[in-house]
């Protein structure tokens, strides 16, 4: 399981990564449409880099452990892969968008513009990869200053922990991705006076008082909320046509029974009449 | 007219407003038709069309299920057009997810391709089914029209033996996908106000949609009597009412009880707008519904009975598009922007019920779906003077076909040439016009005014030993330096710089097309452009357009780069190039082609280093990159 650690400290945010990302995978230039975020990312830049003055930010596609994305895609059209990379096949795409509205952080992105849009997020570059032209994504060959790193998930984790460790001053003692949402093959270690919660989605309506009332725990990947439904689904069914089947074969026959008793009944009045 | 007429000729009507809005749609892509974002990508067509179009048909199983199951025979007049209503609702459905999809000729994808973990799987297989359920249901009345014709009434005769596993059939793909709606947000507890978000919003839509499809049956029934001037069903109404009230305690029940066991009971009472929401959602859907039907039917008019209905469709619709968009948290908060559908989006879905309600009047006047057959004809009065409307419109039997078409082809056109070309090209793109350079000898470049840009000394540049035509490579007539603003006039967009419509008005420059363009000899039309020719034509009026020192030497194209691109491609190649060549430079200013060596801290730059600088708003923002620049226009 391949991973990417990024570390917030590091980063002097030149955007090399978004430009070695643009030419791999030949993306259009950038034009600014009402449609998207103001995270930087779209439909033809599949990383970014934020920066808040102090720090900078690179944002990419998280490839969750367990994806939100890929549980909830109709025709399964997002799928995971042996290397951690959530991957795509534009052939079996619908359209119908469920994975950007699944997705905990908010990455997927559309092309809006195009009469034939498709889905567009960061793969890890995943088929050159695959191919052997590149041994490692092209962002993270391009950063010059390590920030951003590629590597077996463990082995990163371990590099993460440790330099936590060594310089505690600086770092916040949390590995981003390590365990929210299940789980991410792209971790992150920041300084101590820059939390990052927010890169989770909508994380920041707990400062707006909205609490998790009801809600799954941040550490519970998402394809386990849809479970018990999905698990309920041929019982729901079954369960439904048997009552149904019950219900009318009690009704038809009580029914029958009072046609029966009915008609008796008036056969002893009509008996009952001619006696008289 | 008749009531029924002047219903079908508005329907009409929005049938061609919505066709022409459609094309538009399949041409131009959903961009420009909705207001859907990246943020907010499900908006109008899923919360209305499907969620609530689902909704609306539930009439269709639940009137079935009491009528053939439950053994109600009072309600066995409407069964018919309540599942009517239903396949008609569901065929809706269909078409409104064609139209919000974005390859919907991909929409077969889910027969063959299965991710039975996806809850749209479920519900596109469950309609898919249900669909074919409701036409084998629907078919016998079709059929009962041709009694001569053997093989129709074999298959009539078949049918009406399996109804009732259809029916059952039926019921039970019904309560799945009713539920599977539901479970669609069950993957989004990011995304919803505390207030829906529920573990057991499936079972919460199973119960609201059958509360749905009580009042839609009764309001179905009381507006097909008022517009065929019918009676009103009284003892019908009466039962559905009764079932409806018991129906709506239960939903209210279920509901309060899931928020308050769940912990979020504080939100009922926290004056915000996912609160205002819910109660009016509750007030609709419930409330005003159960006061008015707890009084007895005799006692009050039809028409409050019918507004009773209404206001509990409406309400229960308005749950379904809280939950599929209006109350997500992007939109309650100010994490996003706030979505609110485009007219375009409120015409196809207009449209799209319109279709329904002609196909349901259809079915109607020429079925047996009620008892009686309405009698349309019988209203319209024998007038023996003559009218020159008729005259043109027609006879008394084509007279509505002929108004309704001419409805239908004059919303058609007249929508379409409302819808501008131009105007759907230019949407989505934020334009951000570029406002001209301050200052004289020393220059602050700051198209857009934010605060972010370069001062710029001529004097320093003039030292190097840069001529003027350097950098302004192209000007206007008669004049030595144009601003750079006045071609490059967006910051991030491309645009023209040769004005063509002022070149060729009898006001402007007043040139014949073809003293520029080539005529193609083989068929005439075919225009060609000429570069020799045109420079020449050119140079008649723009004497130096371009100056001899240019960096320009011949004119390749008239698209203009963007301003960002403009200024970087001219300043970032002399600065990296002085910086490779000169090793004195390089020793001792190496910061020379960094972003920061330009873009420095100076004053106006305040605002910047606010929004910086702010450690309390902690905001992240993303400082627009040099683009990659494929093509050069220095030659």
């Amino acid at each position: 399981m391949k991973a990417i650690l990024t570390d917030i400290t590091k980063c002097i945010g030149c955007n090399e990564c978004v430009k070695a990302c643009k030419v791999i995978n030949n993306l259009p230039p950038d034009k600014p449409r009402e449609w998207q975020k103001t995270d930087g990312l779209s439909a033809s830049n599949w990383t970014s880099v934020l920066h808040n003055g102090k720090y900078n930010l690179r944002k990419q596609c998280r490839h969750c452990l367990e994806p939100a994305c890929v549980s909830v895609c109709p025709v399964g059209a997002l799928h995971n892969t042996e290397t951690g990379a959530v991957i795509y096949d534009n052939n079996k795409c619908l359209g119908c968008r469920y994975c950007m509205m699944a997705c905990p952080y908010g990455i997927p992105r559309y092309d809006w513009d195009e009469p034939v849009p498709y889905i567009k997020k960061c793969i890890l570059c995943y088929y050159k990869i695959q191919n052997g032209t590149i041994s490692q994504p092209a962002c993270t060959s391009a950063c010059p200053t390590g920030a951003t790193i590629y590597g077996e998930r463990n082995e990163l984790l371990k590099e993460a922990r440790r330099r936590i460790k060594s310089e505690p001053d600086k770092y916040l003692n949390t590995i981003y991705g390590e365990k929210e949402v299940g789980g991410t093959n792209v971790l992150y270690i920041t300084a101590k006076d820059c939390p990052l919660d927010f890169l989770l989605y909508y994380n920041n309506r707990i400062e707006k008082g909205i609490e998790l009332a009801g809600m799954p725990d941040l550490n519970e990947a998402l394809p386990i909320t849809t479970k018990w439904a999905m698990g309920a689904v041929p019982f729901a069914f079954l369960g439904m046509g048997a009552l149904m089947s019950g219900i009318y074969w009690v009704i038809n026959r009580r029914s029958k029974l009072q046609g029966v008793v009915q008609s008796e009944n008036q056969k002893k009045e009509d008996e009952d009449g001619q006696d008289k | 007219m008749d009531r029924i007429n002047k219903a079908k000729l508005i329907l009409w009507t929005i049938l061609g407003i919505a066709c022409a809005v459609a094309i538009t749609r399949f041409i131009f892509g959903l961009g420009v038709t909705t207001n859907l974002t990246d943020n907010t990508p499900w908006g109008f067509w899923i919360g209305f069309d499907v969620m609530g179009g689902v909704a609306l048909a539930a009439g269709g199983f639940v009137i079935a299920s009491f009528n053939y199951i439950f053994g109600k025979k009072v309600l066995h007049p409407i069964a018919r057009a309540a599942i009517l209503t239903a396949f008609l609702g569901y065929i809706a459905v269909a078409i409104g997810l064609l139209f919000d999809l974005g390859l919907p000729w991909n929409i077969w994808h889910m027969i063959i391709y299965w991710n039975p973990h996806s809850p749209l799987f479920e519900v596109g297989w469950c309609v898919m089914l249900y669909l074919a359920v409701l036409t084998l249901e629907f078919t016998p009345v079709v059929l009962e029209k041709y009694p001569n014709i053997k093989l129709l009434s074999i298959i009539h005769g078949f049918l009406y033996k399996i109804r009732i596993p259809l029916v059952i059939l039926g019921i039970m793909l019904s309560t799945l996908h009713q539920s599977s709606l539901g479970s669609l947000f069950l993957a989004m507890p990011y995304r919803l106000h505390p207030l829906w978000y529920s573990p057991i919003i499936p079972i919460i839509f199973f119960l609201s949609a059958i509360c749905l499809g009580f009042m839609m049956v009764m309001l179905e029934s009381m507006t097909s009597s008022y517009l065929y001037r019918k009676e009103q069903e009284i003892n019908i109404l009466e039962k559905i009412k009764k079932y409806a009230s018991y129906m709506i305690i239960v939903y209210l029940l279920v509901r309060f009880c899931d928020i308050i066991i769940r912990g979020a009971g504080s939100f009922l009472f926290n004056i915000s707008w996912g609160m205002t929401l819910f109660w009016i959602e509750i007030l609709l859907s419930c409330i005003i519904p159960l006061v008015i039907f707890s009084i007895p039917i005799k006692k009050i008019k039809i028409s409050i009975l019918y507004f009773g209905a209404f206001i509990g469709v409406v309400g229960v619709v308005f749950n379904r598009l809280n939950v599929g968009g209006i109350t997500h948290l992007n939109n309650l908060t100010e994490i996003g922007s706030f979505y609110f559908p485009s007219l375009m989006e409120f015409s196809i879905s207009a449209g799209v019920v319109s279709v329904a309600m002609l196909v349901f009047f259809f079915f109607v006047e020429n079925f047996k779906v009620w008892e009686e057959m309405p009698n349309i004809n019988n209203s319209i009065k024998k007038s023996t003077r003559f009218d020159s409307f008729k005259v043109y419109l027609g006879t008394n039997k084509i007279i509505n076909r002929t108004k309704f078409s001419f409805a239908f082809i004059i919303a058609f056109s007249l929508t379409f040439s409302f819808i501008s070309g131009s105007e759907i090209h230019s949407s989505g793109f934020e334009k951000t016009p570029v406002t001209k350079a301050r200052g004289a000898d020393t220059l602050i470049i700051d198209g857009n005014r934010d605060g972010y840009g370069v001062v710029f000394a001529h004097e320093n540049h003039k030292k190097q030993g840069f001529t003027c035509g350097y950098c302004h490579h192209m000007n206007k007539p008669d004049d030595k330096a144009t601003g750079c603003y006045e071609c490059h006039d967006d910051m991030y967009l491309t645009g023209e710089a040769f004005r063509h419509e002022w070149h060729s008005s009898s006001n402007g420059a007043n040139i014949n097309c073809f003293e520029c363009h080539n005529k193609s000899e083989s068929k005439g039309k075919n225009f060609k452009f000429s570069d020799k020719k045109a420079i020449q034509i050119c140079k008649d009026c723009h004497n130096n357009i371009i100056p001899s020192d240019s960096r320009i030497k011949i004119l390749k194209t008239y698209k203009t780069l963007s301003y960002t691109d403009a200024m970087h491609s001219l300043c970032i190649k002399c600065h990296e190039n002085k910086l490779k060549s000169d090793a004195l430079i390089k020793q001792s200013k190496p910061n020379l082609a960094q972003c920061s060596s330009c873009h420095k801290n100076f004053k106006s730059y305040k605002k910047v280093k606010k929004l910086f600088q702010d450690k309390k708003n902690n905001k992240w923002v993303v400082i627009p990159i040099f683009k990659q620049i494929e093509g050069n226009i220095v030659q």
